[in-house]
């Protein structure tokens, strides 16, 4: 079924409507601009310079900061499952009190992170926080600074990412079969042992999944080493983007960008080679399904309950402080002394009452609406034949859809200017540059490798046969995918169209190169009121706009999340083989969590 | 009414099927039958028009359909999982075709009730989301959504694989009934031999892409052409070239002991004690000279009487299954219960066999050689 | 089908934006008419700029209205603009940009993005702050001094430093200093410019002899890291550090907001001063309206004004007088540098490099 020659595949007209849309998307806004960035950086005279090489290697920082790169990158890898097998299992698998509770405790990171979660945590542990003055009172030869370099970043971090576990692991939990746990029991396995051998080991191609986001996100750590990383560690990002914004530095960001995009290509295919060669869905014609386990050790599962809670609490305490320090001026935030006296609705009013107001809030949100929906809607159908014909047309295409994974968001703008600052041909003569069109193009282009992703590993689980029933029914490809594909896959890339839109509505890197100046998104309001050399009230914006963000986040994941749940119960009883909507994976985004 | 010409299928550099020729008349129930993996799902699918054969053609009622979209083909299909779309209605599936077709919502809608009635598919369950259905009635589901189409061919991948066995008995009784009422011609994908022979005018055995045997489940059972149909079709004792070597020895018949020798489980009897023919002097029954009676079938006429020892004994209610070692083969016998008193393993039996029963393949082709028993038997009668 | 509808929907709603967005001026009749010499037509103008924190963008917007000009404020940071400007050159959206640096104009220049012109002011302001060519392509609003600033209930003005170098030179300094964790501000660069340019060096690296580079070397080692989200002034308030680099306008109020008292260091050498620039930007269609409001907005009258509101010191020679006294004594009395700024224009992408490179930890 898989093996469709590009030949016979090009025969149909669908295709190569699909096919010719595609080929020009990706040669106008993926090859072409950022074949023209590495040129311009790497061939500055039209002959190759090896000057950015010579220079990052021999540079201690650069070289240091990228090994802290990669050695966050793996150690995350390592701590995020662990973290996020905990809660999952603690949320979905075992019986723990409150567990509706602790769930929404740790789905916490799917509305915020950033500088702010780094921020949230560092008035918790940093040296005037909460808990090291709670700490010092008890232990007072203690170092107050002992939240910080590499073992803060890496606390921060796993706890900021397992969003993933939260949406993806545990839906893979909820397939598992029933009854090969009762079996395994009925052997006399443990409930460690049948956990080892019988529940993970069906997760793995979920956590080998989310193992390669971990991997991406400690890889292009930005705000968690700024804040908390200190003179010792420092990671490569910050410096990318510095050199980004340097004309003259461009190639070192670029060469930098590469060897992450490199790394990240790299451990992809790992990763996808380890997928291979083994059975992970339920093989059973009629599973049943998941019951939570009751932990039999008193011992455990008071450990268990106790070390659930305290997850709750690291998970809980920066949003309880980022939305009480929404509440009082800037003064207090910046030293740390909070009263209940200091809290009033002044930011609120000041923020929302400014000249522009609510505008850039309506801004972000329709070009994060459009290109969420462009992206998910355009590659419903290239996620559709890619996963349905593979061969090396197909394959080659699915790897130039990869390329903004390869390159920051930065120089992927830098790209389109020095391309489209001109009229071009490519699109019809125009300039784009000062347009509303281009931010719009970055946004769909830096979503393309993650929804590609995640749309093709929907389709995968829906059988193949619906579509060849309605065809023999005489069903056109357009009607097929309206009236069958769609329906099956719309909760998810529904889902994957919300995360996108929250991962957007934020965004700086990109507006700032492109956006209209006119119709400025809320990413450079944030800044603008946010930096501390704009004025003092800088920090209590940025809480405001945090929390106004997480409304609107946890709204967007409410609609699309609790909704599907709710349908999810409805359909479990599900037809004996065809996937049904409660067995799509709910996926997740990357740059949702801290990078 | 359906032929296909020399169609050979590849993937890649697989070649899944290297020259098939089929033919399958109107009206009929014809099945191909064969192992996971031997291209019948395949050979179906090219009908289907899922699979463009890269050499070959596909013809229907004598036209070539080769190059046709599936749904040209005027073909119905039931699929292994039924393919029913999860999210619409019993309704909405079966209607799903007519409203592709453009017909008019009120013929739709008496069409669709129609098939139901036929399928006895009961109008509650018409609203019904088809996850809500048991496994029996989203069968009669995909083949009134199949059916409702009026195709010329309908075409049955593997139905019943997903059913437990109680089940799967009584579906195959109601797809059969269903296939006479519509005298469809219908083409029907199983690796259940069972389902076959029960259901089939016709079967065409796979192996490894190529067609063994066509024929009616009575000639390939009975006469298989080749040893894997002999194989793969019920249920065979392969015989030493020894026990051959004693038949030919006391009927005089002249098989060919170095061929493949396989003789049908139900072909053998079983008779008390040893009497050998021509060795007959030890005939001392164990026990059937007690009983006085003869405890298996009466001794076939021509039949050969075999000396040997029960191996073991499993009881089946309806009857019983005696392995039996006998001149170095060691048969299976099937012996019905009807409550008379049987050996045990140990005793000493004799088996009737008669040598015209035995069917002999050619060790390197594997293809049937003549019956030698039946030539000699007709010569030496003459 | 809700979907598709949805979808339309949305691409108009973006179509509707790029109508407006693409070509702002048809919305408003042309200026082609009106004299250079008549009054503001109220065509909307495009302002860039990096110097509407703190009310300044709204301050300003209100009184242009006053004076008949309708203009849209748009704020980046410097170098942020600067890029924006460039990228734009061939489809200008902003008619005039104010406030960056002799630096960045330098560079937005290069680029090609501005459009040399003389405003009715020209005689008003020291032509030396600008724009130093032939042609010139933008002329000195406002000048401000970059200091370094200690916490002076720690520090006596005798106990306090005497030079940027002091702060890693004596013991008592070292790790109380906070020091740039980027250089991609203007402030920041204008303090680099400061040492460096003392250890200029054409047989060093990139112009600056070594002992230079150790300095900077040094300056890097023994600060503070600055804190992302937390403001100097906070972390004098709470102790964390006693001194760092601010710009001369801030400081009052800052010292009100976090209670702190900051007094600034007064090298011998001089301090860096940083002269905030006004420029016309090249296409644009509303040349003549965007021209008049360069010589209202750089006028006396309202360079007063603006000094008055926000404690500038502004450079047009009549408007000092309608400066805050306080400010205008501050500020004369600060001894300049002197900054070779080609010298400093040719090599800071360089220097920012190397100190990423190598230097910063």
């Amino acid at each position: 079924m898989s093996g469709t020659s590009a030949r016979s595949m090009l025969r149909s007209p669908f295709v190569i409507v699909v096919g010719v849309a595609l080929t020009w998307f990706i040669a106008a806004f993926l090859v072409w601009p950022n074949a023209n960035v590495l040129i311009a950086t790497f061939f500055p005279d039209g002959r190759f310079s090896g000057r950015a090489a010579e220079k990052l290697l021999s540079s201690d920082r650069a070289m240091k900061s990228l090994g802290n790169s990669f050695m966050l990158a793996v150690a995350l890898s390592i701590t995020v499952n662990i973290v996020g097998i905990f809660i999952v299992l603690v949320t979905h698998y075992f019986k723990i009190r409150g567990s509706r509770i602790l769930f929404l405790g740790y789905a916490t990171t799917f509305i915020y992170g950033g500088i702010v979660l780094a921020a949230g945590y560092k008035f918790i542990y940093g040296e005037k926080g909460i808990v090291t003055v709670l700490l010092a009172g008890m232990f007072p030869g203690m170092d107050a600074g002992w939240f910080s370099g590499f073992f803060a970043v890496l606390v921060v971090m796993t706890f900021a990412t397992t969003t993933n576990h939260m949406l993806f692991v545990a839906n893979a939990l909820k397939g598992v079969d029933f009854q090969t746990i009762e079996a395994a029991r009925n052997m006399g396995a443990s409930t460690w042992t049948i956990l080892r051998r019988i529940v993970l080991p069906m997760l793995k191609p979920t956590l080998f999944a989310a193992t390669i986001l971990s991997f991406l996100t400690g890889l292009g750590a930005l705000s968690a080493p700024q804040v908390l990383g200190g003179r010792e560690f420092q990671t490569i990002t910050p410096m990318i983007l510095t050199f980004t914004n340097s004309p003259t530095s461009r190639d070192l960001a670029a060469l930098l960008a590469v060897i992450l995009g490199v790394a990240t290509i790299l451990m992809l295919a790992v990763m996808t080679r380890l997928e291979k060669g083994g059975t992970y869905f339920s093989l059973s014609k009629v599973s049943s399904r998941l019951e939570k386990q009751a932990i039999t050790n008193p011992l455990a599962n008071v450990l268990i309950h106790v070390a659930a809670y305290l997850l709750f609490a690291v998970y809980t305490l920066p949003v309880v402080l980022i939305v009480l320090y929404s509440f009082a001026d800037s003064a207090a935030i910046q030293t740390g002394q909070l009263s209940l006296s200091s809290l009033t609705l002044e930011n609120y009013v000041r923020v929302l009452t400014q000249p522009s107001g609510l505008r850039p809030f309506i801004i972000s949100i329709v070009y994060s609406a459009l290109a969420a929906v462009i992206t998910v809607g355009g590659l419903l159908f290239v996620a559709r034949l890619i996963q349905k014909h593979q061969n090396w047309l197909t394959s080659l295409f699915e790897y130039l859809l990869h390329i903004p994974w390869i390159l920051p968001s930065a120089l992927l703008a830098l790209g389109l200017i020095i391309s489209y600052d001109h009229p071009n041909p490519l699109v019809g003569g125009a300039v784009l540059t000062g347009t509303t069109v281009i931010l719009l193009i970055a946004f769909v282009t830096v979503k393309i490798p993650f929804t590609l992703r995640m749309l093709k590993a929907t389709f995968t689980t829906v059988n193949s046969s619906l579509e060849e029933a309605a065809a023999i029914m005489g069903a056109r490809t357009l009607y097929i995918f309206r009236r069958i594909l769609l329906p099956i896959v719309l909760p998810t890339a529904a889902a994957i169209a919300a995360l996108n839109f929250n991962s957007m509505l934020d965004d700086y890197d990109t507006a700032i190169f492109l956006a209209h100046p006119l119709f400025q998104p809320l990413g450079l309001i944030i800044k603008a009121n946010t930096d501390g050399a704009e004025g003092v009230d800088g920090v209590s914006n940025t809480f405001v706009y945090t929390v106004l963000l997480m409304v609107i986040t946890g709204f967007t994941m409410y609609l699309v999340y609790g909704r599907a749940r709710r349908r999810g119960g409805r359909a479990s009883q599900k037809l004996p083989t065809s996937p049904t909507t409660a067995d799509t994976p709910v996926p997740v985004t990357v740059s949702s969590s801290a990078r | 009414m359906i032929r296909l010409d020399n169609i050979e299928v590849t993937f890649g550099d697989f070649i899944a099927i290297p020259g098939l020729t089929l033919e399958v008349e109107q009206g009929e129930f014809f099945t191909l039958l064969g192992p996971s993996g031997c291209g019948k799902t395949t050979a179906l699918r090219t009908l289907a028009g899922f699979i463009e054969p890269s050499a070959g053609d596909v013809y229907v009622d004598g036209k070539a359909v080769t190059r046709l979209p599936s749904d040209k083909r005027q073909v119905g299909m039931v699929f292994q999982n039924y393919a029913l779309f999860p999210s619409m209605s019993v309704w909405e599936n079966i209607a799903f075709g007519l409203r592709v077709r453009k017909e008019k919502p009120a013929d739709s809608d008496r069409m669709v009730r129609e098939i139901a009635r036929r399928v006895d598919l009961s109008d509650a369950q018409l609203s019904k989301n088809v996850a809500e259905l048991s496994g029996g009635q989203q069968q009669r589901v995909a083949v009134a959504r199949a059916l409702v189409l009026q195709p010329k061919i309908l075409l049955l991948d593997e139905p019943l694989s997903n059913l437990d066995a109680k089940l799967r008995h009584q579906l195959r009784q109601q797809l059969k009934d269903l296939q006479s009422e519509f005298g469809i011609t219908t083409v029907y994908v199983t690796h259940d031999q069972d389902e076959a022979l029960a259901m089939s005018d016709r079967v065409a055995v796979f192996n490894k892409g190529m067609v063994e045997q066509v024929g009616t489940p009575q000639t390939i059972y009975d006469e298989s052409a080749t040893e894997f149909v002999c194989n793969f079709i019920g249920d065979s004792s392969a015989l030493t070239p020894e026990f051959i070597g004693e038949l030919n020895r006391q009927s005089r018949t002249h098989l060919d002991p170095d061929a493949r020798s396989y003789l049908r489980v139900e072909k053998a009897s079983l008779a008390p004690g040893i009497s050998e023919s021509g060795s007959g002097t030890d005939a001392r029954s164990d026990f059937g000279a007690d009983l006085g009676t003869d405890f298996g079938a009466a001794v076939p006429e021509g039949a050969v009487a075999v000396g040997g020892t029960v191996v073991s004994r499993t009881y089946h209610g309806l009857h019983s299954r005696y392995r039996v070692k006998s001149h170095g083969s060691e048969l299976s016998i099937i012996v019905r219960e009807d409550g008379s008193r049987r050996p045990e393993s140990g005793a000493r039996v004799t088996v009737h066999v008669r040598p015209e029963h035995v069917l002999q393949y050619h060790p390197k082709t594997g293809s049937r050689l003549e019956n030698q028993a039946l030539a000699t038997s007709a010569t030496s009668q003459s | 089908m809700q979907k598709i509808k949805a979808l339309a929907a949305g691409i108009a709603a973006v179509l509707a934006l790029a109508g407006c967005g693409g070509a702002p001026g048809t919305a408003s009749p042309s200026g082609s008419s009106s004299e250079a010499s008549g009054g503001p037509t109220g065509e909307t103008l495009i302002v860039y700029t990096n110097s509407n924190g703190e009310g300044r963008g709204e301050w300003l917007t209100e009184k242009a209205a006053a004076a008949g000009f309708k203009i849209e404020i748009v704020g980046a940071g410097g170098a942020d603009a600067t890029n924006k400007l460039i990228a734009e050159k061939n489809n200008p959206i902003a008619d005039v940009a104010f406030g960056l640096n002799n630096m960045y104009f330098e560079q937005v220049k290069a680029g090609g993005a501005i459009e040399p012109y003389t405003p009715s002011w020209a005689e008003e302001v020291d032509s030396e702050l600008g724009d130093k060519s032939e042609d010139k392509a933008y002329w000195p609003l406002v000048k401000q001094a970059i200091l370094l600033g200690y916490n002076s209930d720690k520090f006596s003005a005798d106990k306090a430093p005497k030079d940027w170098t002091d702060l890693w030179s004596k013991d008592e300094f070292k790790d109380r200093y906070e020091r740039v964790t980027g250089l991609g501000t203007a402030t920041s660069q204008l303090v680099l410019a400061s040492i460096l340019t003392r250890y200029k060096d054409d047989s060093g690296d990139l112009g600056i002899s070594d002992e230079g580079w150790s300095q900077i070397e040094q300056y890097f080692q023994h600060g503070s890291p600055a804190v992302p989200k937390t403001d100097l002034f906070a972390r004098i308030a709470g102790g964390e550090v006693d001194m760092g680099q601010m710009p001369s306008s801030i400081i009052p109020e800052r010292e009100k907001t976090f209670k702190v008292n900051v007094d600034v260091v007064k090298p011998s050498v001089g301090v860096p001063f940083a002269v905030e620039q006004v420029a016309l930007v090249k296409g644009t269609d509303k040349k003549e309206e965007a021209l008049k409001f360069i010589d209202w907005f750089g006028g006396a009258e309202f360079q007063g004004e603006w000094a008055q509101k926000f404690n500038s010191m502004p450079v047009n020679n009549l408007a000092v007088a309608k400066a805050k006294p306080e400010v205008v004594e501050f500020v004369n009395s600060l001894k300049q540098q002197d900054i070779d700024w080609t010298f400093v224009q040719e090599n800071i992408g360089a220097w920012v490099e190397k100190i990423e490179l190598e230097y910063m930890t």
